[in-house]
């Protein structure tokens, strides 16, 4: 930075400044919304996709698109004349009798240049059936299958759940004008959760020393009468405040009518009608009520203990595995989570989640806001720095990357930790399945026809074979004999009767965009995604969640 | 059956349509019992359905490609713009060779290449080149606009359109819109269903900075941005229009509005911010698009062959924590000032000029006119054009509607953006 203000302006403007370069251009859309952290988070990225089918390739290239890293098709098959009428990614007539990977790999990387994309031709049986393959399988950061049969699927979800570190799986099927899909996850740690709904402390109730300075040296009925009109709310509150709490035993207000009367008080203070500022202040007193308590749902990430690698699963896996000291997944994100419960209760702290540098827009004059912004970084920086030392105090051997510590402060009233479930754990649970018959009758219906789709399939790869009265049975079969099954089963097991094995491009499109969105959000670790099943129907138009 | 574009051999292989036919070969449980599975109804899709796709860009793409695969062989579509580099991320029928050229020329010929036997037929230009005959010879009308402007003509052109004695007056219009992770598609039947300005309150209204702020206590960087593009171009540039498609002139608006942060200690204006801010740029991604544009493509896929009930009307759907989405029936409005019947009415106060009910008319977020021009039957209140009857009705803009106007009057409000009239009732507070 340069010392003189003068300067810097002329720097400034002389500079000649370019526009960014084209990768930015590029990207400029999509860094609005995850910027360079999450960019680079995909860039990095490496994708295995099972199958070259429609649904697959709509994901694929709602993928490369947005630019990940690396993706691989895995897929033995060869082109039909049906895929090369409903796959975007096939060259039509021509690819048929060619393999689907590889007719497929070029369609798709030609779609960015900075992807990489591989075509694996081979079947999923002889890739598990090796521990080379299984390793293999392991190596990317995450997994997608579409209408994967049942045993391969199993094996590689459970694959997938052998060790804390396992990539991500996500299980797609569609039939139809149905699909659904699960994404199977250990842990997802989220800083950047781009929650809107809670949005961070102004610390209003517990002003910070130079903030309470303010409100105290202000004399309110010492002054001209635009500097009135300009005081920022968050000062006129905090005033009001002090006002309050001396003539109630240092408390604020509570009941409804302590409420209005505050509201009333900050009103009398105006000297003329229309100050803009004391009329924010009165639509911003709500945050007088209750405004610097530690959200519940981040107090209750602090007695979350970590995942921890049971000693006796990770030797069946390895050979060697005894030798092995059990570990924990995603250390340094727990890390940052111990230190904030330490920072929100030590003695001298704020009691509270650490400052937030942001400060939202106000009626006030240039001047007031630039200095209130500069009280409220200069403080956060103080409570940072605080974080910083505990942090150390308490892991002193641990590294965390400077960006990553300064974000998991500004973001911490945002942060969320998801914990999944093993994919197919729901069906083994009967009571679980029961609830959901009874709370989301129609996902539930429609993810057990999609089950004993599946199951039929398997057995008998004919579709002619696919009705709904065996869908029903087989259901029936899968729940136990004496669960009652909600009427709009016969909805969903007709509908996949009439088309047992259609891939349609536009089911194919609207779940290939789903399952792109999280996969995005899985790799990024920002914005939140789907725990537990999401079930599309795309004849009433309609999708929802079967939470975990 | 004559093949369009391609030889038979190419364009009609065996089990083209094996997934697609699955559906369209039998009724499903929900299916209406007017649906004529078989032959029929792959003939009307495949050989007779004409259909029109508004807007070749994030959403177009995907709905060309969708309906090219659907089965539809009739297609035609209308961009007015050129390929940028920022279309990239998302428009996946484009490639950088084709940065400048028209989307609609390069989306067609891209969507002809790749799916045999279907044509696509592209129109370079605006909606508003092309009149009611030319809307009317379609079945279907697909949307993927990210203008408010041109999906209120539109709709008004397709709402005005409807004969009551000539059902094929009707046309279906389909409406998809996307924002980062979240989106809507609807299906509007033009005077059956809400339309596009019944939900007119639904939009987000965009930030308006006012202009004492702007020039008198800036706080953002938007403000200063804001000063840079408002008043200081005008006043540099006079009357030379500011294109925000040009890179030179966001970077004088950026090293304007960087010389006024730094005079102010505001931080924040960065090149990207100032872009963001000028040309009002919404947040995009391929896989929104995908999913909007499969829903809307699903929508003419339904009405077109009747395999499946279609939206009534809206589906909503928000990606940004979870899955969530509301599929739900828009209401009409009666006092819809396109489909409704009946007049609006307008709370007025005594002492209001007339500038102020338009500045009301602007703002108000079921209005929302641009440069809205006022008469009433038997007066001209106010008009934005032709200049000679602007200045002569200049002098209304300062007195007071009570004195124009009694309570209970009638004005109507036209705008040349707009492609129908408003009536407002007054009343007084």
């Amino acid at each position: 930075m340069n010392q003189s203000g003068s300067q810097s302006i002329e720097q400034a403007t002389t500079a000649i400044q370019a526009q960014p370069d084209s990768k930015t251009r590029r990207y400029d859309r999509q860094l609005r919304l995850w910027a360079a952290s999450g960019q680079a988070a995909l860039e990095s990225s490496r994708i295995l996709v099972l199958s070259a089918s429609a649904t697959s390739t709509s994901i694929l290239k709602n993928l490369v698109l947005p630019g990940i890293g690396h993706f691989t098709i895995l897929d033995p098959g060869t082109v039909t004349g049906a895929d090369a009428g409903n796959n975007f990614f096939l060259n039509g007539f021509s690819s048929i009798g060619k393999s689907r990977a590889k007719e497929a790999l070029p369609l798709l990387k030609e779609l960015n240049d900075s992807v990489d994309g591989e075509a694996a031709v081979k079947s999923v049986e002889e890739i598990l059936g090796s521990a080379e393959g299984r390793q293999w399988v392991k190596s990317f950061s995450l997994v997608i299958t579409h209408n994967l049969p049942q045993t391969p699927l199993d094996a590689l979800s459970k694959l997938l759940w052998e060790e804390l570190e396992d990539p991500p799986l996500i299980v797609v099927r569609s039939a139809g004008f149905l699909a659904d899909f699960y994404i199977q996850f250990r842990e997802q740690c989220i800083i950047e959760s781009h929650d809107e709904t809670a949005p961070p402390s102004l610390r209003l109730t517990k002003p910070f020393p130079a903030l309470q300075e303010w409100a105290t040296n202000l004399d309110i009925s010492n002054i001209d009468p635009t500097e009135h009109a300009h005081i920022p709310f968050i000062v006129l509150l905090i005033k009001e405040a002090d006002q309050w709490r001396s003539e109630h035993n240092g408390s604020l207000p509570k009941t409804y009518d302590e409420k209005k009367e505050f509201k009333k008080h900050i009103r009398s203070r105006m000297v003329k009608m229309d100050e803009e500022n004391f009329e924010e202040a009165e639509n911003q007193a709500f945050r007088m009520w209750s405004e610097a308590k530690i959200p519940s749902d981040i107090a209750a990430l602090f007695d979350l203990e970590p995942l921890q690698q049971p000693i006796s699963s990770s030797s069946t896996s390895q050979p060697n595995g005894v030798t092995k000291s059990p570990h924990k997944l995603n250390p340094e994100f727990h890390a940052l989570l111990q230190a904030l419960h330490k920072f929100v209760t030590s003695p001298d702290g704020p009691g509270c989640l650490p400052l937030s540098a942001s400060l939202p827009d106000m009626k006030t004059d240039t001047t007031s806001y630039v200095k209130l912004q500069t009280i409220y970084k200069d403080w956060a920086a103080v409570e940072l720095a605080k974080f910083k030392e505990i942090l150390k105090a308490e892991y002193p051997d641990l590294t965390i990357d400077k960006a990553v510590v300064d974000s998991f402060v500004k973001h911490a009233h945002q942060i969320k930790v998801l914990r999944g479930k093993r994919f197919g754990s729901w069906e083994e649970d009967k009571t679980a399945v029961a609830q959901a018959l009874d709370s989301y009758p129609q996902e539930t219906a429609t993810r057990l026809a999609l089950n004993a789709l599946s199951t039929l399939l398997h057995h008998n790869p004919d579709p002619t074979s696919i009705t709904a009265e065996a869908l029903k049975t087989e259901v029936q079969s899968q729940v136990g004999q004496g669960v009652e099954l909600p009427s709009s089963l016969d909805d969903a097991v007709g509908e996949l009767a009439r088309a047992p094995t259609a891939d349609l491009p536009n089911t194919a499109a609207f779940v290939g965009g789903m399952i792109a969105q999280e996969a995005i959000k899985m790799i990024t670790k920002q914005y939140v995604p789907v725990n537990g099943y999401c079930v599309v129907d795309l004849v009433e138009s309609k999708t929802g969640i079967i939470a975990n | 059956m004559a093949a369009v574009n391609g030889n038979a051999t190419s364009s009609d292989w065996d089990d083209r349509y094996y997934h697609i036919d699955q559906i369209l070969d039998r009724p499903g449980p929900r299916t209406d019992p007017s649906f004529q599975a078989g032959d029929d109804v792959k003939k009307f899709l495949r050989n007779k359905c004409k259909i029109l796709v508004i807007g070749a860009g994030g959403l177009g793409c995907e709905i060309l490609a969708n309906l090219a695969l659907s089965g539809f062989k009739d297609i035609h579509v209308i961009d007015m713009d050129t390929i940028d580099i920022s279309n990239l991320n998302r428009q996946f029928l484009f490639r950088p060779k084709d940065v400048g050229k028209p989307k609609a020329i390069v989306a067609a010929e891209f969507i002809m290449n790749r799916v045999p036997g279907v044509k696509v037929t592209p129109y370079f230009g605006k909606i508003q080149d092309k009149d009611e005959d030319y809307y009317m010879q379609f079945n279907i009308i697909v949307c993927g606009l990210d203008s408010v402007e041109a999906r209120r003509w539109i709709n008004a052109t397709l709402v005005n359109m409807v004969d009551d004695d000539n059902p094929e007056s009707l046309k279906p219009l389909i409406d998809g819109g996307t924002e980062g992770f979240k989106g809507q598609a609807r299906v509007i039947l033009p005077q059956l269903t809400s339309c596009y300005e019944c939900s007119l309150d639904m939009l987000n209204k965009p930030t308006a900075f006012p202009i004492c702020t702007i020039a008198n206590t800036p706080r953002l960087p938007e403000h200063c941005i804001e000063w840079a593009s408002v008043l200081e171009w005008p006043r540099v540039y006079g009357d030379k229009r500011l294109d925000t498609d040009d890179p030179e002139h966001i970077n004088w608006l950026y090293n304007i509005a960087l010389k006024r942060a730094k005079e102010f200690k505001i931080e924040g204006v960065t090149w990207s911010l100032t872009q963001g801010v000028v040309k009002n740029i919404i947040p995009a991604i391929a896989s929104t698009n995908a999913i909007i544009a499969a829903s809307c493509c699903n929508e003419a896929f339904k009405i077109a062959t009747s395999a499946a009930a279609y939206l009534n009307n809206y589906f909503m759907l928000i990606g940004t924590d979870g899955v969530y989405s509301y599929t739900f029936e828009h209401e009409r409005r009666k006092d819809c000032p396109v489909c409704g019947g009946e007049s609006l009415d307008i709370t007025v106060g005594k002492e209001w000029t007339v500038e102020r009910l338009i500045e009301m008319l602007v703002e108000k977020e079921d209005i929302q006119i641009k440069r809205p021009s006022l008469s009433t039957s038997k007066k001209q209140i106010y008009f934005q054009a032709p200049p000679q009857l602007e200045q002569a009705t200049r002098p209304n803009l300062e007195m007071k509607v009570s004195e124009l106007l009694e309570d209970g009057d009638e004005i109507t409000v036209t705008s040349s953006t707009l492609p129908f009239n408003l009536s407002l009732r007054i009343k007084y507070t």
